[in-house]
């Protein structure tokens, strides 16, 4: 009777745990998430109005201020020209990389457990590189004229300078916009589809749905064209993303700083990118579990346990590259780059120094390794938190802080942040309030795929032991 | 003129729907007016079905050799248009062309990629189409567009097979 | 053996080194710190003042400064000696490649470092990759009336030959490029080329103590050429390959 028992619940207990073999029908789980978007509370609204007003505030009347008196009021001078707008800036493109990593590399490697939050996580690639376009646009003297830096022909006769990282960053930063709106879009057509159908006519939900879902019904030359531009999107994807932030990183590479002129910025900025964007969508599955309806069946702990160790390895990687970085620099002698090493650790902002050490490894790893504490959603979203915040200090410490000790000790000086501070927040309140919005607008999971991957599942028993197999359906 | 029907059959399980494809073309159904719609994609060799074409690779390989015309005129191009020396480095120097390429041949093939899917779906598509809103649900429909004249015949093999529904398809708005 | 760059068709860094045609030599042993080069050159280039905040803060607009270095520690400090750090017009300049505009180019013609202050939008890369950080940016509209009421007097003191800058734009030293083009258009005029000595910068011309010097360093004979020659001659941070144009004298 025991042993009876002990098999059942062994199968129960693989099919309580693992979303992929607790298959629902398609119209049930339809159902759910056309659920999950329409019900809102009061307290979603609270919170929405809430952000709205910061946004509204602290985003564009601050910006309003600052455009009108000049940067003065931020905290830029000599010799930190650069301050939190940059720190901002990399910040947010190192949160949409983790998008395009769940949803391309993921893809690439076959990786089942990423099949419900594909969508989730590139939703914050399309809303992260806003707040990155912002955090750019924000920092020069006159953006009033920053169409100037577009590669178009125009009537001044003057294309931009293409020696210079900046152009380079407008560049990818675009094509990596457009490519992860574009995979954002593709596999959501069909999930379009489903709400198209599942919406009432006469609503402006019906108008939306049916002319974003573009008539698709989901014939064989459908799904055929739309398989093979996502395969394609998943490969090719993956390289600009790496350039990306590589790209990004050359910015401070390609320059004569001492501290900034590594070769090693490339890999250590990418790494970097990965480590605070999975801590961000830890975060952002935590919430969206625990606040929208019928998602604790989509969203398990299993996945938190699967980006937990993804989590793991990634802050090993930045952990590695972080050394080589310090130890080269440390070993060199280069007087100003002892300098500067003596500034990070001991100076007045050491004590950021230490906490980026502490929330990118000593925490992560001190935490991650536990199968049982990876798979507890609020300590990995406390976890995710502080890794974000590391990885902001991070920034901190390679722009204004490496940037107050340069070859000239005349100038040395102190980076005292002003008005960034608000606008930092304004950017923060703005990225939740697109996601928020978003998540009542379209289904956040993608139910196809879901659906996709529960056929592909099944328990086999080898031996006496049941296993999960899964099936190559492509 | 005789009104052409069209038959939709809907089915909840790959097994039937292949079955009755099966015998659709015993029945003398061309494999050319038949079409399958599902809510999932299921691949042409589930369901013995003559696998489909699609232009998106060459149109993404096209794209991306765009691209990379547009990435040589940016970077060799455009600075010859207006010398300007800066920091000691050549005209156009080769390691920031490079980048320059990689970035437009990129941004060329995976716009050329959704455009195609677009072209090659006819997207956007707005006029009345057959279609039922079960499909989306998790069905396979099998939609018979040149039914031979006995449909009744058709109609009976299908529903012992295990079709959920069988009927005239109607083109509408979807 | 002698190398014809021409043929090399070398460009930039190579054919600059060979040429170089204005160049500037500073005595640290005479300078005094009295700062006279700093408040002419403020006259001459319509060089706003930024008030106390601003400057305490480091946002000071200065093209030119005058570094105090010391030993010791107090009271036993001693006075190391007085370095003026201005526009090193490099030759190499790792401004110019960096700025996405096109605002920081390398003028063929003067071979010196310029700043378009129409085309600048104000990334401050230039300033961030400057290795002697002389770069100044426009933080505010300093030289608004509608925002600073006495500016309007204080206008009348403007040197017409230099524009006036906005908020959001770099400037930096230009060697007088206003002179420079001054001198030139008069030698020109009367059909011949600009002789050393006949015009001067304006840090140049104010020194009392004649540290200073500036002129055609592309003609071996004038003054700046031998004092460039001096054996107390160096450049500074010259293992950055910059190229620079200003010669320092010291430790005489």
């Amino acid at each position: 009777m025991a042993d009876h028992k002990h098999h059942t619940s062994h199968e129960e207990h693989l099919r309580e745990q693992h979303l992929m073999l607790d298959p629902m029908p398609r119209g049930k789980m339809n159902e759910m998430v056309m659920e999950a978007m329409h019900t809102t509370s009061w307290k979603f609204w609270l919170v929405f109005g809430l952000l709205a007003a910061i946004v509204a505030y602290a985003l564009f009347y601050k910006w309003g201020v600052m455009i009108l008196e000049g940067l003065g009021v931020a905290g830029v001078n000599r010799p930190s020209y650069w301050g939190i707008f940059l720190v901002n800036t990399v910040f947010w493109i190192g949160i949409s990389h983790a998008g395009t990593f769940i949803s391309a590399i993921l893809r690439v490697f076959k990786a089942e457990f990423r099949r419900p939050f594909t969508r989730a996580a590139e939703l914050m690639t399309t809303f992260g590189l806003v707040q990155a376009g912002f955090s750019i646009f924000m920092h020069m003297g006159r953006v009033w004229l920053s169409y100037w830096l577009m590669p178009i022909p125009n009537q001044r006769g003057l294309w931009p300078n293409f020696h210079s990282p900046l152009s380079w960053d407008l560049l990818a930063i675009t094509t990596y916009l457009l490519s992860s709106t574009m995979y954002l879009f593709l596999p959501l057509i069909p999930d379009l589809a489903m709400a198209r159908d599942r919406t009432p006519d006469g609503t402006w939900q019906k108008v939306f749905y049916r002319t974003l879902a573009l008539g698709f019904r989901g014939t064989e030359g459908e799904w055929t064209h739309l398989r093979n531009a996502l395969n394609i999107f998943a490969f090719a994807i993956i390289p600009v993303m790496f350039s990306v932030h590589t790209i990004v990183s050359w910015d401070f590479a390609m320059a004569t700083r001492p501290g900034w002129n590594s070769t090693i910025f490339g890999p250590y900025f990418v790494v970097g990118a990965l480590h605070s964007g999975m801590g961000a969508v830890v975060m952002v599955l935590a919430v969206v579990r625990g606040t929208m309806k019928n998602m604790k069946y989509f969203i398990r702990p299993e996945h938190f346990e699967a980006i937990g160790k993804l989590m793991l390895i990634i802050s090993m990687t930045w952990g590695y590259f972080f050394f080589n970085d310090y130890i080269v620099q440390w070993y060199g002698g280069d007087k100003w780059t002892k300098e500067l090493l003596h500034w990070h650790e001991a100076g007045p902002m050491g004590w950021m120094w230490f906490g980026m050490l502490i929330c990118n490894v000593a925490i992560p790893w001190a935490i991650l390794w536990n199968k049982k504490w990876r798979s507890t959603p609020w300590l990995l979203f406390i976890v995710g938190m502080l890794i974000n915040v590391g990885m902001w200090f991070e920034r901190y410490i390679i722009v204004p802080i490496s940037l107050t000790i340069n070859r000239m000790p005349f100038t040395w000086r102190l980076y005292q942040p002003g008005i960034e501070v608000w606008l930092g927040i304004g950017t923060l309140a703005f990225f939740i309030l697109l996601y928020m919005a978003a998540s009542k607008l379209i289904p956040l999971i993608p139910v196809w795929e879901v659906q996709e991957g529960q056929m592909a599942h099944s328990l086999k028993k080898y031996g006496r032991e049941t296993v999960v197999t899964v099936s190559e359906l492509e | 003129m005789a009104e052409e029907k069209s038959l939709l059959a809907v089915f909840s399980d790959i097994d039937p729907a292949a079955d009755a494809i099966e015998q659709l073309r015993l029945l003398g159904v061309h494999d050319d007016c038949m079409n399958v719609i599902s809510g999932i994609p299921v691949t042409e060799a589930m369901l013995g079905r003559p696998s489909q074409w699609t232009n998106v690779p060459r149109l993404a390989l096209g794209g991306a050799a765009a691209g990379f015309l547009v990435g040589v005129f940016l970077a060799f191009i455009t600075p010859n248009m207006y010398t300007i020396q800066v920091g000691g480095q050549p005209f156009t120097p080769v390691p920031p062309a490079v980048i320059v390429m990689f970035e437009m041949t990129m941004l060329g093939m995976l716009i050329s990629t959704f455009v195609g899917v677009f072209f090659d779906s006819l997207f956007p598509n707005y006029r009345p189409m057959h279609y039922v809103p079960e499909i989306s649900d998790g069905k396979i429909a099998i939609l018979i567009e040149c039914p031979p004249p006995d449909t009744q015949k058709i109609t009976d093999v299908l529903k012992k097979l295990g079709a959920e529904s069988v009927k005239e398809a109607e083109a509408q708005h979807l | 053996m002698t190398v014809d760059l021409n043929k090399l068709h070398a460009v930039g860094a190579i054919a600059e080194a060979a040429e170089g045609k204005w160049g500037m030599v500073i005595d640290m042993d005479l300078c005094t710190g009295c700062q006279a080069c700093v408040a002419a050159c403020a006259m001459e280039n319509n060089i706003p003042y930024v008030e106390e905040e601003d400057a305490g803060y480091g946002r000071s607009m200065h093209w030119i400064r005058t570094e105090r270095f010391w030993e010791g520690e107090y009271p036993e400090v001693k006075i190391s000696g007085y370095q003026p750090m201005l526009c090193q017009q490099c030759g190499k300049a790792p401004c110019e490649p960096v700025c996405p505009a096109f605002a920081t180019v390398h003028s063929q013609a003067e071979q010196l470092n310029l700043q378009v202050y129409n085309r600048c939008v104000g990334t401050r890369y230039c300033a961030n990759n400057c290795p002697y950080q002389v770069r100044s940016f426009n933080w505010r509209d300093y030289q608004d009336s509608r925002v600073r009421p006495e500016i309007t007097i204080l206008a009348n003191q403007f040197n017409p030959d230099v524009t006036v800058r906005r908020r959001g734009v770099m400037e930096k030293c230009t060697f007088c490029i206003q002179r420079i083009h001054k001198a030139q258009d008069k030698a020109k005029s009367e059909g011949r080329e600009v002789e050393d000595g006949e015009f001067t910068t304006a840090c140049a011309q104010a020194c009392p103590a004649n540290a200073i010097t500036f002129g055609r360093i592309d003609h071996p004979e004038s003054l700046v050429s031998q004092l460039a020659r001096s054996p107390r001659a160096e450049h500074h941070l010259e293992e950055l390959g910059t190229l620079p144009r200003v010669t320092y004298l010291k430790e005489g």
